[in-house]
């Protein structure tokens, strides 16, 4: 009776006799979901870091990606000129055989008078020799 | 940043040339002929942007300027560089291009650069008016000194100076700039006159080489404007796109050009063309002489080309250094420094440089080493030297080598201990050899050294200029030094090698028109020296060198002339002329017996040898020629007249006769005809005319040799040779004052009777009215002194 009346004023008395404002059975599911809360908050915690290192993760393989996909611009370009450059090397390559061929003519041309002259002498000791 | 990335690449593409085969430029080169170039690039361009100008202040020191706002000084001992004038920068200037003074004959000494820098402000506006750009600012030249300081600042032209340059005393200063105006302005900086005012902008300007004339580009024309405000000028279209560069060397006088139509074209001072290039890959930027004359470079896209003077090509170099905007050569012809358009500067020297003397060969394989090579034996020396070597000469069995601070003489006998002197100035322009002296030219005078290293003389006059002397103006022989004198171009001065003092009344040779080319032979007496003469219309003159007043006569030896030269050991000539290959065995004879000159001349055409051939050398019986394209072609004369010349310096006639009778060559026999008629030696010249059928002649010898006394002989044979005054002159020495009337009355030469009459009353009074029966004239004369005696007995 005690109890109804007491319990009428809002006052409760848990199993170890202590007055309590609240029913004991909300008290221990009160109690109950702090718990469950703070587990949740825990796990929610746990669960940032990891899509944190996750992002941070994505990031970094963002970025490389990125670089990669510069570098495979910049190769691509590199190859497109390649073939450009190619044919500026043959234009120098050209020019410089073309350098050495005349090179080469102006030396044929002066092996030949060289030959010539030889002849020439050649040509005279054997007159001279004959002469006498 | 474009042009960085780019550089970034050049490790690439360096890797990609080695993947064909080639590890370094040098490589490539070390088989081309004569002279090539070798380059230095820094690793890093020391500009951020283009380089637009380079100029030398001496040989060790260039300034870059470029658009990055920087002037750079480099050291080219050490290769280093430094920021020159801070001020560029802080006052965001963009030089254009450098002027930069060198000392005129050591008178600018003290203010030794003045570097001069154009600026394009960058605070210009530019504001559109119907799509043309108008350039409000003012843009300005400065003149700052070796220190850095600005000395003069003065607003030039409307729009950039393109073109800046000191006239070659060094006194006034030349700028050309975008508002199409050539101006020239005094040392101080004041205007001194507005040459030209054209709507097209001015790329490029140079003074003549008297400085008395401008050479300027004007869209596809060149201009040649005399200073003087009323002369006309000389307008031609030079080439097919824009010219860009010219340049005007005063040594040889040839005037090159370089346009947009990626052409170079080579012109002499009336604008007649010498060479055109073929056409390049990329228009040519840049041209530059080198100060000798000599060579010249030309600079395009990756391209840095070494010519000859004539314009054939000695080497081709393709650096990676983009356009090369400007080519400045140093002093002493032997360094480049070109403005690159990657901000490179870059740096190269000639080496290769090829000599060939009998059985010598001689290569300068780098700046400091020289490679002889002995043909016949296959020897090999290799010489280095302290310093950078500037002039090398090979003659007369001696090697003379300048470099920056001495001179070496090796005797090609022993290559191991050559003779050193300390040179005064480090920068020999020309070395000239003879038998026993020879002759190195400096920025401020000449001197004259025997083969020991003792100073023997250094000649002078007045208005002499040093940087124009060339191997046509000056010559040397042992006892003889000639000069073109350079004010008076129909002048040559003449010094006596051993003390340097004027040749005889000091009184220099006078010629009748412009001389180009002098050249003095190298044997025989010095009392016989004669001296080549090629005047402007490339006539051949010989004249008599040490005789003196209305005595010295100059006779013409041929007519379009294109090259010449002496022989180094007996006095024969070699010429080009008028497509004929020319060899006078003999050129005196033109003194002796005009009419058998010709016999005395082995001509043969000269088209195995291509258009425009010119002479090297004539070395023994060898005689060297350059073709138009490069080649050289040697060709050898018959030993014969050097063996003639030989017998008779050693006055062996007989072996001379024996060797005519052997050889049956008219030419010969003509030689020696002369020659002995020239010594006086009588039979010897009587056997000579008999063989080539000069009855006249071999009759008047008879007759000479008739005559008992020696001085009568040699007066005969002095009119023999048309020297009628000589023989005069001989016969009145000897008192045989009869025979010279005589003479003169043959001559017709009524004059001289006058003569006869100041002579002695008691010797004039002899014999005179039997002595030309038969002669009519001789007879009205001589009735003139009727009653005088005749005293047979005296007349011999």
């Amino acid at each position: 009776m005690a109890d109804e009346a007491l319990a009428r004023a809002g006052l409760h008395f848990d199993e170890l006799n202590k007055i309590r404002v609240l029913e004991p059975e909300i008290a221990t599911q009160t109690n109950e979901l702090k718990e469950e809360t703070k587990e949740f908050l825990d796990k929610m915690s746990e669960f940032q870091k990891i899509v944190d290192s996750f992002i941070g993760l994505m990031d970094n393989v963002g970025g490389e990606v990125e670089k990669e996909k510069m570098k495979a611009i910049g190769s691509r370009n590199l190859l497109k000129s390649v073939a450009q450059q190619r044919q500026a090397q043959q234009q120098e390559l050209q020019a410089l055989i073309t350098e050495k061929k005349i090179q080469l003519e102006r030396l044929r041309i002066q092996y030949d008078s060289l030959l010539k002259d030889e002849q020439e002498q050649n040509d005279f000791i054997e007159q001279f020799i004959l002469q006498k | 940043m474009k042009l960085k990335s780019t550089l970034q690449k050049q490790p690439k593409h360096q890797e990609l040339v080695s993947s064909v085969g080639w590890t370094n430029p040098d490589e490539v080169y070390s088989a081309s002929d004569d002279h090539q170039l070798k380059s230095t690039l820094q690793k890093q361009p020391k500009h951020q942007e283009l380089v637009s100008s380079v100029g030398w202040t001496n040989p060790d020191e260039v300034y870059s300027a470029s658009d990055d706002h920087q002037v750079l000084k480099w050291n080219i001992l050490n290769n280093e560089s430094t920021g020159f004038w801070p001020n560029c920068r802080k006052m965001s200037i963009r030089p254009t291009c450098i002027g930069s003074l060198k000392e005129y004959q050591g008178r600018n000494k003290a203010q030794m650069c003045l570097c001069c820098l154009l600026q394009m402000s960058d605070a210009y506006c530019i504001s559109t008016y119907l799509g043309f750009l108008n350039y409000q600012s003012l843009c300005k030249f400065l003149l700052i000194s070796r220190t850095g300081r600005v000395e003069k600042s003065v607003e030039a032209h409307r729009g950039a100076v393109l073109s800046v340059k000191w006239s070659y005393t060094g006194s006034e200063l030349l700028t050309a700039g975008e508002d199409g105006q050539v101006k020239i302005w005094s040392r101080s900086g004041m205007l001194r006159a507005t040459l030209a005012q054209n709507s097209s902008p001015v790329y490029s300007v140079m003074w003549g080489p008297d400085s008395d004339q401008v050479l300027y580009t004007q869209g596809r024309q060149l201009v040649i404007k005399p200073v003087q405000a009323t002369a006309k000028p000389n307008t031609w279209r030079a080439h097919d796109g824009v010219i860009l560069k010219v340049d005007w060397n005063p040594v040889n006088n040839l005037i090159l050009s370089a346009a947009e139509d990626c052409k170079y074209k080579v012109w002499d001072n009336y604008g007649r063309l010498m060479y055109s290039s073929n056409t390049h890959d990329y228009p040519i930027t840049s041209v530059s002489w080198s100060p000798d004359g000599e060579l010249f470079v030309i600079g395009s896209f990756n391209t840095l080309r070494l010519c000859d003077q004539t314009g054939w090509s000695h080497s081709l170099e393709k650096p990676n250094t983009g356009s090369l905007f400007n080519i400045a050569w140093s002093s002493d012809s032997t360094q480049i420094a070109g403005a690159c358009g990657n901000g490179q500067v870059l740096f190269s020297h000639v080496i290769e440089k090829r000599l060939e003397w009998r059985n010598f060969e001689l290569l300068i394989t780098g700046r400091k080493t020289i490679d002889v090579r002995n043909v016949n034996n296959e020897a090999r020396e290799k010489l280095d030297f302290r310093d950078r070597i500037i002039k090398v000469s090979l003659a007369y069995h001696h090697m003379v080598v300048a470099t920056s601070s001495q001179c070496y003489i090796y005797s090609v006998k022993n290559w191991n201990t050559p003779m050193i002197f300390d040179l005064k100035e480090g920068s020999v322009t020309l070395i000239r050899q003879s038998e026993k002296h020879f002759l190195l030219v400096d920025s401020s005078s000449i001197y004259v050294y025997t083969y020991e290293g003792r100073l023997v003389s250094s000649p002078k006059f007045v208005g002499m200029r040093m940087d124009i002397l060339n191997h046509h103006t000056v010559s040397l022989s042992d006892d003889t030094i000639a000069i073109r004198d350079k004010n008076d171009e129909k002048t040559v001065n003449l010094f006596e090698t051993s003390n340097g003092k004027p040749l005889g009344d000091g009184k220099p040779f006078q010629h009748s028109t412009e001389i180009m080319e002098i050249a003095l032979d190298q044997c025989g007496l010095p009392s016989e020296r004669r001296m080549t003469i090629v005047d402007r219309n490339r006539d051949l003159y010989l004249t008599q060198v040490r005789v003196y007043g209305n005595n010295r006569k100059s006779l013409k030896l041929g007519t379009m002339i294109q090259s010449l030269v002496w022989n180094d050991e007996t006095n024969m000539l070699v010429a080009l002329n008028n497509g004929r290959f020319t060899v006078w065995y003999y050129p005196n004879a033109i003194y002796v017996d005009n009419d058998v000159l010709s016999k005395t001349v082995m001509t043969r055409d000269a088209s195995e040898f291509g258009k425009k051939p010119h002479l090297l050398s004539f070395i023994g019986k060898q005689v060297a020629i350059r073709r138009a394209e490069g080649s050289v072609i040697s060709t050898t004369i018959s030993p014969y007249p050097s063996m003639l010349h030989d017998c008779v310096n050693h006055n062996r006639w007989d072996d001379a006769v024996r060797l005519c009778r052997f050889v049956k060559e008219d030419s010969l026999w003509a030689c020696l005809a002369v020659m002995a008629a020239y010594a006086k030696e009588l039979s010897t010249a009587e056997v000579a005319y008999a063989a080539i059928d000069e009855t006249d002649k071999v009759q008047f010898i008879q007759n000479i040799k008739e005559l008992s006394r020696k001085e009568a002989r040699n007066a005969e044979m002095a009119l023999f040779c048309g020297q009628e005054a000589d023989g005069e002159a001989i016969l009145l020495q000897s008192g045989l004052i009869f025979r010279a009337i005589i003479i003169n009355i043959q001559l017709y030469n009524w004059n001289s009777v006058e003569m006869a009459r100041r002579m002695k009353g008691e010797q004039r009074q002899r014999q005179v009215e039997r002595c030309g029966p038969g002669d009519r004239q001789a007879g009205t004369v001589l009735s003139r002194w009727a009653g005088m005696e005749t005293d047979w007995q005296e007349l011999t």
